[in-house]
């Protein structure tokens, strides 16, 4: 059986579906056992749900005109440069 | 109706300076630049800094670029250098993303507020988890925003910061069990002090 020092090793590859079939094997039969690893796996898999979910605000209509702005003297820098 | 074109086409048009073709290409990747810029640097102004310096390099750098990436990818490269830059320009005493304070260790955590993410996602939480990133490496912080935020999958991620799969899947482990940590200390430790503030 997977220590639990392996089993904590592999937690990010288990969540992430991204281990042989037979590790997955021995990672479910030793979470099912085991409280602490069952608990660093729960916790685990929270933290990535709530992050899935994490709220970023929307650009700023201002920050649109401001970029376009800098684009605009940069192509007359480019202009000014060629002359 | 007119076919939209597509990126590719837009590259090239704008590699041969035509204007509208880039200014179309910021059209559609402004937002998501700024959205990306936000999540890893976590201010307002530095995320503008940051949209402002990675559409310059796209623009000056656009006839160099050769399409082995697409240009999704392309950009997304830019603003992650260019975030990180700002991170480390900003950042207080260096943490080394080697550094061992991360309690990496099996830790007791079997008292985290129970429930759907919906109901744990207050404005608190919110905060919490905010620091929880502030608090990553810069170097961790980009893999994390990159594959746990964005989504984008191992490959993607190791192919904007040009690492390789096992290297982006070694930081993103550290990354989660540190980010899984701050948060854990959040949920247990201070639920008294959150009780009484709430009263």
């Amino acid at each position: 059986m997977m220590t639990c020092k392996e089993v904590l090793e592999s937690l990010s590859g288990y969540l992430d579906e991204d281990l042989k079939q037979e590790v997955v094997v021995e990672m479910k039969k030793h979470i099912g056992l085991c409280t602490d690893c069952r608990a660093e796996f729960d916790t685990l898999t929270m933290t990535i749900k709530l992050y899935r979910h994490f709220e970023t605000p929307q650009m700023p209509a201002d920050c649109h005109d401001r970029l376009v702005k800098v684009l605009e003297l940069e192509k007359l820098k480019r202009t000014s440069d060629k002359e | 109706m007119t076919q939209a074109e597509t990126d590719e086409q837009l590259v090239r048009k704008s590699q041969q300076d035509d204007e509208r073709a880039f200014g179309e290409l910021v059209s559609r990747y402004e937002s998501k630049v700024y959205s990306l810029a936000l999540k890893m640097v976590r201010n307002p102004e530095d995320a503008e800094d940051v949209l402002q310096d990675t559409f310059l390099r796209a623009y000056r750098g656009i006839k160099s670029f050769k399409g082995n990436s697409t240009f999704s990818t392309w950009i997304y490269r830019i603003t992650a250098n260019s975030a990180l830059m700002r991170l480390r320009k900003r950042q207080l005493p260096t943490v080394s993303i080697d550094d061992a304070d991360e309690r990496e260790a099996p830790i007791n955590i079997a008292d985290w507020a129970p429930g759907p993410v919906e109901q744990m996602l207050n404005q608190e939480t919110q905060a919490a988890m905010t620091e929880a990133i502030e608090a990553l490496p810069p170097e961790f912080r980009q893999v994390f925003v990159l594959r746990d935020i964005e989504e984008l999958s191992n490959a993607e991620v190791a192919e904007i910061l040009d690492l390789s799969v096992a290297a982006v899947k070694s930081r993103l482990h550290r990354a989660r069990l540190k980010v899984r940590n701050r948060l854990a200390t959040y949920f247990t430790e201070p639920r008294t002090r959150r009780a009484m503030g709430a009263q």
